[in-house]
């Protein structure tokens, strides 16, 4: 079990990473960065999900922790099958270059 | 050995090998070649020292006192102790043995990728995987801990899916890794539930069964709450609460058998090792000859405390073994890729063994386990050398005559066939121990034992002909003919191995001749501490004798008739193949009984079929109203769409600063209200 005291240091690292994540998705033009990025967020937010179960006593941030890994992959599968499709029609992997969803 | 000792040196065994792939993975690419091939070599060379230390420290415990259980950390403790999966190891002779192999027999192949992959520029990468593989193998077979064990399982799948896929511009490749993994997938399933299974299902006996007069051991384990553990030594010492040959506990095992099938490359998953020599030669060496398809033989053995109690599945395990040992046998006579004649021997030895823990003879099983993994990674080693000198041919029609130009490796190949056919070296002795216990035990006794002896025949036959057809005669093309000698870091992995296979048998039967040997009696503790069922019966001195002699002498007509047919050439079974009722033989050989058409027509074919099907009926239905409701999307958004701006970071912008405001917004109403 984790001594008390690590507790807002873990929240700290949750924080740290989230804002990590939130900015690379913010700078970063090469959508797999972004997806990383947002991995990057979803693991900060587990992250604190588990500190919190674990400082609470209670298995449920735990639990929840396994749906959102669960989102993520599922997340990554539908993201990458579109990268390729984006890759296999010839266009360059820039998501300041796609932009005909506002046509 | 005291846990912590334990835990400390299983912790290192499995730390070197992980740390070596993280090093060669992550800094090989920028420090280059020379880096990645020492460190791939010395972090299995430093697991190997200290498994060394591991086995003198189990020799050297007192009886009863040799498998010690210790846990590394506790790694999920969820609802008030109902789920706790802790990093637990188990060291014992079983876990030593399989250690010492994939450790030993591992650094060998190392040094050997060394020279093999010279001229590859993802040296860095195959030597992560490597590495990465011994890591997985290592924490199968430590593994005290189902959870653990599933992993250790899962990862080995998932090394040779990378390692098998290695050269990733070759679609062939590409193709057989997936086959692999999917094929490995349905053994994972099995595993995952059966260990369900067992997790939901096994109750405590030890405490509660003392038969008082008025309640009796059944009934008190009715009565008795559920376990709920996921600890292998507890699971085995509380396994006869699921009742013995129970319907339950014949489903476990039958489940277990299915994931050893897929892992073993055993009848109806044996499709993917054949393809798996996609991969470069020491991975099928290593992963596809020595040590990964032998994990099903070792989840058997390592649950026979369950299948003692299954007499069902075990019959069935034995008889698809011995199945699985003959049809591999038979297609190996035909086939003419150097690699894959190899590998379907391999199918048809590692039948054996599975026959061998399907009849209770667990320690003729590994026993066959060790010694082929010395032979058989021998084969595959020296096959490489072959496939380098004859510039990446592999089709034994275009070698011939190469014993002349590479004397040594035709020296170790020669000593691996034999060892292989069971004359003289190594095979004689695990193979003809493990048929003595067929002669008496099993399913229907003598009649499996006979198709082992036609097994004996087959494999006499098919790894002479490989011999002849690769080393005698006259060579069959120029690649052939200006073939020349491998280099040093190539040829000693191969002559140790040769020396491994040559003396090994001999060192391990010499002190008692045909009686037991040291294996047996090193590891028959473990498949008896458990104390569960009956373990197989020894054949006696009498009768293993002449089962011994009888398995020789038929390994002896394989391997004349071989020798007669493909090196001296006066004996032409072309004509005796011609005759009406055989005819078919040679093809169906050939085609391998056309199991890949079958599963082709059963499963490939019908899915793309419906997904086609779907496809045409879907895609205008599905597109018809999708159409509709988008169309009114367009007219009711019309107003609003001059805010998009069609950039993604835009909206993320927006999502982050409204977020930010949202929460500032949250914390001052909570500082009015306090």
């Amino acid at each position: 079990m984790l001594s008390q005291a690590m507790f807002p240091w873990i929240l700290l690292t949750a924080g740290f990473l989230f804002t990590l994540g939130a900015l690379g998705v913010l700078i970063r033009r090469n959508p797999l960065v972004v997806f990383m990025c947002i991995e990057l967020m979803l693991n900060a937010v587990n992250l604190a999900l588990v500190g919190y179960s674990s400082f609470l006593s209670s298995e449920e941030g735990q639990v929840f922790a396994f749906m959102v890994i669960v989102v993520a992959a599922a997340e990554v599968v539908v993201g990458l099958g579109l990268l390729t499709r984006v890759f296999s029609i010839g266009r360059e992997l820039d998501v300041d270059d796609l932009d005909e969803m506002k046509r | 050995m005291s846990t912590s000792t334990a835990a400390l040196l299983a912790g290192l065994v499995l730390l070197f090998p992980l740390a070596g792939s993280a090093l060669c993975g992550l800094l090989g690419p920028v420090l280059g070649r020379r880096f990645v091939n020492l460190a791939g070599t010395l972090s299995i060379g430093a697991a190997f020292a200290v498994t060394l230390v591991i086995f003198v420290l189990v020799l050297g415990a007192a009886s009863g006192h040799q498998s010690v259980t210790a846990t590394l950390w506790n790694w999920l403790n969820l609802g008030g102790g109902n789920l706790n999966v802790s990093v637990d190891v188990t060291i014992d002779q079983l876990s030593v043995l399989m250690l010492l192999v994939i450790t030993g027999v591992g650094l060998l192949i190392h040094v050997y990728s060394v020279g093999y992959m010279e001229h590859d520029d993802g040296v860095a990468r195959f030597f992560s995987y490597m590495n990465f593989f011994i890591f997985s193998m290592a924490l199968l077979v430590l593994a005290a801990n189902l959870v653990i064990l599933i992993i250790g399982w899962a990862a080995v799948a998932l090394s040779s899916y990378l390692l098998i896929g290695f050269w990733y511009e070759r679609e062939s490749a590409v193709l057989a890794a997936r086959k692999a993994f999917i094929t490995q997938v349905i053994g994972d399933v099995a595993l995952v539930i059966a260990a369900f299974l067992i997790f939901v299902n096994l109750k405590n006996a030890a405490s509660v069964c003392t038969p008082t007069p008025s309640t009796t051991c059944s009934i008190q384990l009715a009565l008795s709450q559920n376990l709920h553990t996921l600890s292998l030594p507890q699971i085995f010492a509380n396994a006869i609460s699921l009742g013995r040959g129970s319907p339950l506990i014949t489903l476990i095992c039958i489940l277990l058998a299915v994931a050893a099938f897929a892992k073993s490359a055993q009848f109806p998953l044996h499709t993917w090792l054949p393809d798996a020599m996609e991969g470069p030669t020491p991975v099928s060496a290593l992963i596809h000859a020595a040590t990964m398809v032998t994990a099903g033989v070792y989840l058997i053995a390592r649950f026979h405390a369950l299948f003692d109690l299954a007499p069902i599945a075990s019959g069935m395990v034995a008889c698809v073994g011995m199945g699985t040992a003959l049809m591999a046998g038979f297609i190996a006579l035909s086939q003419v890729d150097i690699k894959r004649v190899i590998a379907y021997s391999t199918m048809s030895q590692i039948g054996l063994m599975i026959f061998a823990v399907g009849i209770g003879a667990y320690a003729a099983g590994m026993y066959q386990f060790l010694l082929h993994a010395f032979f058989k990674a021998l084969l595959f080693l020296a096959a490489g050398n072959v496939i380098h000198a004859v510039h990446d041919e592999q089709d034994i029609r275009e070698m011939g005559g190469l014993d002349s130009r590479m004397r040594i490796t035709a020296w170790s190949f020669l000593v691996g066939s034999l060892a292989l056919a069971g004359f003289l070296f190594a095979g004689m002795f695990s193979k003809e121990d493990l048929l003595g216990f067929g002669l008496i035990n099993g399913p229907g006794s003598p009649a499996l034992y006979i198709v082992g002896i036609a097994v004996n025949v087959l494999t006499g036959l098919y790894a002479f002909r490989l011999y002849g057809r690769v080393f005698r005669g006259e060579p069959q093309s120029d690649a052939a003919r200006n073939a020349h000698e491998a280099r040093a870091v190539m040829l000693w992995p191969v002559v140790i191995l040769a020396g491994l296979s040559a003396v090994a048998g001999w060192a391990l039967q010499w002190p008692v001749s045909f009686g037991p040997h040291l294996i047996n009696a090193f590891l028959n503790p473990v498949f008896t501490s458990a104390g569960s069922g009956p373990i197989a019966k020894e054949p006696g001195t009498g009768l293993g004798l002449i089962g011994f002699f009888i398995g020789l002498i038929c390994s002896l007509i394989g391997i004349g008739l071989a020798l007669r047919i493909w090196v001296r050439r006066d004996l032409n079974p072309a004509p005796a193949l011609a005759r009406p009722g055989l005819r078919l033989l040679p093809r169906l050989s050939f085609r391998k009984l056309y199991f890949d058409e079958l599963y082709d027509a059963l499963l490939v074919r019908p899915t793309r079929a419906l997904a086609r099907g779907l496809r045409r009926v879907g895609d205008p239905v599905m597109d018809s109203w999708i159409k509709g409701l988008s169309d009114v999307a367009t007219d009711f958004s019309a107003a609003f769409r001059s805010a998009q701006t069609g950039l993604i970071r835009d909206y993320a912008s927006y999502m982050v600063l409204f977020v930010l405001i949202f929460t500032i917004a949250v914390m001052v109403a909570a500082g009015i209200a306090k």
